[in-house]
């Protein structure tokens, strides 16, 4: 049972800090919060059976370096936007290509 | 019975198709659009909606441009350059040509309809990029009904509308072409409400929107669109919910607004 729980944890801190370095770093709470769980999990059982294991330390250093990460891209990172240059460039071409539609249109004011 | 329906709205949506009283040439609204991760909004795109005017030898039309691109940060992800126009009449507001081009994550698509009020047909043109970069065209002609309308300008339409002079519960359906098809859009006047907003504290009407016979939008009343109660009836905000989850577009900054 305690091994089950430090493998879900151990996956789940792996898979938070992935994300966190992601620029989907949001998607990380919720494997943060499993790891967590887990942990906590794996704490308890530890100290019911009275033994120390080692792997709950990397579980919560994996989770407070994922947990850091997140709290850090929501505070500081600033959403800039990307390159639009090609995006203007079809803009323009294509309003240059509707002039030369429109101008075969007949448009009627009772429409 | 369904012609009939279809008559019943064309003239209904005839009704609502008053002149052009809310939207200027050279209007400017910016919207950050965010997507909901782990119960953590993210701001993914920036949404820009643009009106400009385009004269012809002959002509003087409002050009309706909307464009979203994703946010630096997530271009490495999942990159969309996306853009979509709509030619009106700037008076009423009926459109005459409308293009759609969009880049998203290197799928590639354009779609064209060039309308033809008087006999109530639409040419369209659709062009793809094959996955060995090949590009085809399909040419079609589609028979539409009398207010049939592209989504750019049923957005500016619903902006256009007399909604002081709706009662809460009161709804309207509008037929938008998409892809080829003819969709029935719903839009409900669910009430007032005071939203805080980049532009002030504003008092804005709260509109459902549906979609007749698609799950693009799923929930009820899930799908929200807020436009200040003013004469420019400005959309501040919108939530929405597709089947792969939930956002929301918020107003960053709107000039050259008509009132």
């Amino acid at each position: 049972m305690k091994k089950v729980f430090i493998v879900l944890g151990f996956v789940s801190a792996l898979l938070a800090v992935v994300l966190a370095v992601t620029p989907l770093s949001n998607l990380a709470i919720a494997p943060i919060i499993v790891a967590f769980l887990c942990g906590l999990i794996v704490v308890l059982i530890s100290k019911r059976d009275k033994k120390k294991t080692k792997t709950i330390q990397y579980i919560f250093l994996l989770i407070i370096i994922s947990l850091s990460l997140t709290i850090y891209k929501n505070l500081f990172s600033t959403a800039e936007l990307g390159d639009t240059e090609q995006l203007e460039q079809r803009a323009e071409e294509n309003l240059e290509d509707s002039k030369d539609i429109l101008e075969d249109i007949e448009i009627d004011d009772d429409f | 019975m369904k012609n009939f329906l279809i008559i019943f709205l064309a003239f209904f949506s005839s009704l609502a198709w008053a002149q052009n009283t809310t939207i200027a040439n050279g209007e400017k609204l910016v919207y950050s659009a965010s997507y909901n991760m782990s119960g953590l909004m993210t701001d993914i795109a920036q949404v820009t909606m643009e009106t400009s005017e385009v004269k012809t030898s002959k002509n003087t039309l409002m050009r309706l441009k909307c464009s979203a691109a994703t946010y630096s940060k997530m271009d490495n992800f999942f990159k969309i350059r996306d853009l979509y126009e709509s030619y009106v009449h700037p008076k009423t507001l009926t459109p005459y040509l409308y293009k759609r081009d969009i880049s998203e994550g290197g799928y590639y698509k354009f779609m064209q309809y060039t309308y033809d009020h008087k006999s109530n047909l639409v040419k369209s043109l659709k062009r793809k990029k094959k996955n060995n970069g090949e590009i085809w065209d399909e040419n079609k002609s589609i028979k539409i009904s009398t207010n049939t309308k592209d989504i750019v300008s049923t957005l500016y339409h619903i902006r256009n509308l007399d909604i002081d002079k709706a009662n809460v519960g009161d709804q309207q359906n509008f037929i938008v072409l998409f892809d080829n098809k003819e969709t029935i859009v719903t839009v409900q006047l669910i009430g007032k409400e005071t939203l805080s907003t980049k532009i002030g504290n504003k008092l804005c009407y709260k509109l459902a929107l549906s979609i007749k016979g698609s799950d693009v939008l799923k929930g009820n009343n899930a799908n929200l669109l807020w436009l200040t109660a003013d004469a420019n009836k400005t959309p501040v905000y919108a939530k929405f919910k597709i089947p792969v989850g939930n956002g929301e577009l918020k107003l960053i900054s709107a000039s050259g607004l008509k009132n």
